[in-house]
């Protein structure tokens, strides 16, 4: 039992770690991090108490939902899938697609969507 | 010559016994001096169109528009060599990538040099690029995977050398063969065919030379990877090295994770809008316009033809001048912001002197004269401030996970920008003239001065890590 969370370099990103660390505690498990970002996620987000992180790093050349679908296939055991989600606009998808959208559509695990308050 | 880019310089920070001398380093020497055949065949199948299209121009009936298709297919031929070549260096390695290299390159001199019309010229053009192309992408990683990191930029530097090296011999060798033989029906097909030469010696060279030892661990061949580092090392440091080989194979496959989906953060989005502009910009100088259409341009000035064959050696020399005295000299002694922003400031004066000579002088010899000083004067500038230190620049601007995405991105439009330049370069003379087309060059050197001094951040002295750590947090000084 995980939960995992997708952890872009972003505001976004930090919330949807948070929001995982909560839920893990929630259902007494732990959390599996897959870092999206090209540096590494900032300590300061991994303040977690007693809840384990594992940070799945990015090995090679895939998009950001390549890699977490990717990592959902070799982490079976999670249940969860955390995702900080915002609005995007026409030409941003057309140009880059949206993350959350392909998740949403192609995960086999329930998804718990976060968003930044207004 | 603006084409390539060289391997950055990276600390391991893994300790090694020194250097010693022994039958290993002439061995070393040795592969330098082959693979820099890649460097020189480049820049001889890039530069020898400078003579050879008067003569063809007229013999395959060109006109503007086709003349520039003749030269700008082996651009776009190179753009597709640099994306295939990338990944023929990861699949089957650098030295059966750099082998098929010079057996095509052998292949599109041999079109050239027997082509009817342009049904054969254009696809010759387009393998010999395809050729020049992953040359560009092979030769500098081969060699600074195989130097030891004390010499493994002056052996990056080697191939940019080698690069002007072959544009001026094949500015040197056409003047020689127009002034013996310009008499002779298709003597374009000799100067093209004197790139058979370095092409064949590319190809019994690299037969007999190694595989690069990171290829090989990145196979998982650790003990092919031994053999070769006892080859060119002596034997206690090359058992040494295999850690610090190690590492950097790792290190290389961690600068191929980035990729278009990581260009949703506003700050990567920026610093590759700024790689991509900054190798937009190099090249609308137009140095390749005039290491293209050199001789035509001094025509144009007012020069005779056979007078202006011999006057385009003079971009050749100062082309080599301007690169030598950069890596021996300049690279490391100034900001790298500052030379290049004082480069672009350089060229775009000389650029509009130009235009106010072609404006203001009457058509003459002195005027011919004039505009050869300030020509070879851009390119001396161009050289020194211009090429080496934009792609130190571009090795150095990009976050290590996104390096391989970010100069690839860059090498791609430097090439699709020069294609489209070269193209369109004939019909814009043809069209507005000499004044024309500097005043162009002028105008966009001005706006690029402008963007770089806002946007360009110094990337000199300072760590991989400590520009990451700046970029991120929205400082881009």
């Amino acid at each position: 039992m995980s939960v995992m969370v997708a952890v872009p370099d972003s505001a976004e990103g930090a919330l949807a770690l948070t929001s995982a660390i909560a839920e893990a505690r929630l259902l007494g498990t732990d959390v599996l991090a897959v870092n999206l970002g090209l540096r590494p996620i900032s300590p300061e987000h991994l303040m977690s108490g007693e809840t384990r992180i594992t940070i799945l790093e990015r090995t090679h050349h895939e998009s950001h939902a390549e890699v977490v679908l990717h990592a959902l296939a070799e982490h079976p055991e999670t249940e969860r899938l955390v995702i900080g989600v915002k609005r995007r606009s026409k030409v941003g998808k057309a140009l880059i697609g949206s993350v959350s959208q392909t998740l949403l559509l192609e995960a086999d695990v329930p998804i718990l969507a976060v968003k930044l308050p207004h | 010559m603006s084409h390539g880019a060289p391997a950055p310089g990276l600390n391991t920070g893994v300790t090694l016994p020194p250097l010693e001398a022994g039958p290993h380093q002439r061995r070393l020497d040795l592969i330098a001096i082959v693979a820099t055949f890649g460097g020189l065949l480049f820049g001889y199948d890039t530069g020898v169109i400078n003579g050879a299209l008067e003569p063809m121009k007229a013999d395959l009936g060109l006109n503007t528009v086709t003349e520039g298709l003749v030269t700008a297919t082996l651009l776009l031929g190179a753009a597709l060599g640099a994306v295939v070549g990338g990944r023929m260096n990861d699949a089957i390695g650098r030295k059966k990538t750099l082998t098929i290299v010079a057996v095509l390159f052998f292949v599109g001199t041999l079109g050239g040099v027997f082509a009817p019309n342009l049904m054969v010229m254009l696809p010759a053009r387009v393998i010999l690029g395809f050729a020049v192309g992953a040359a560009s992408v092979t030769v500098p990683v081969y060699l600074a995977e195989l130097a030891p990191t004390e010499r493994r930029g002056t052996l990056s530097g080697r191939n940019e050398l080698a690069i002007v090296v072959g544009q001026m011999l094949a500015f040197i060798i056409n003047a020689i063969i127009a002034n013996l033989w310009g008499h002779h029906e298709g003597v374009w097909r000799y100067m093209l065919a004197v790139a058979a030469v370095p092409a064949a010696a590319l190809f019994v060279g690299m037969l007999r030379m190694p595989e690069s030892p990171r290829w090989l661990i990145s196979q998982g061949r650790h003990d092919d990877a031994l053999d070769v580092l006892r080859e060119v090392r002596s034997e206690n440091r090359a058992k040494a090295e295999m850690a610090e080989v190690e590492q950097l194979a790792q290190e290389e496959a961690e600068s191929n994770v980035g990729g278009w989906s990581d260009l949703a953060v506003p700050w990567i989005a920026r610093i590759v809008m700024i790689g991509c502009a900054l190798a937009a910009a190099q090249q609308l100088t137009g140095i390749n316009s005039i290491m293209y259409y050199g001789t035509e341009l001094l025509k144009d000035a007012g020069f005779s033809a056979s007078a202006a064959i011999i006057a385009n050696i003079a971009n050749g020399v100062l082309a080599v001048a301007g690169s030598a005295l950069c890596l021996f000299v300049m690279i490391d002694r100034m900001r790298r912001r500052d030379l290049i922003i004082r480069g672009f400031i350089a060229t775009t004066t000389v650029h509009g002197l130009i235009v106010i000579t072609a404006l203001l002088m009457p058509a003459s010899t002195s005027r011919a004269w004039v505009i050869l000083v300030l020509c070879v004067t851009f390119v001396f500038f161009m050289q020194l401030a211009l090429n080496v230190p934009v792609w130190v620049c571009l090795s150095e601007l990009f976050p290590l996970r996104l390096r391989g995405f970010g100069m690839g991105l860059s090498i791609m439009v430097m090439w699709l920008v020069n294609a489209a330049l070269t193209f369109a370069f004939p019909s814009i003379v043809a069209f507005a003239g000499l004044a024309g087309i500097f005043g162009l060059f002028f105008v966009v050197g001005l706006i690029a001065i402008a963007f770089l001094w806002k946007f360009l951040p110094n990337t000199s002295g300072r760590s991989l890590e400590q520009l990451e750590e700046s970029f991120a947090s929205g400082n881009f000084s």
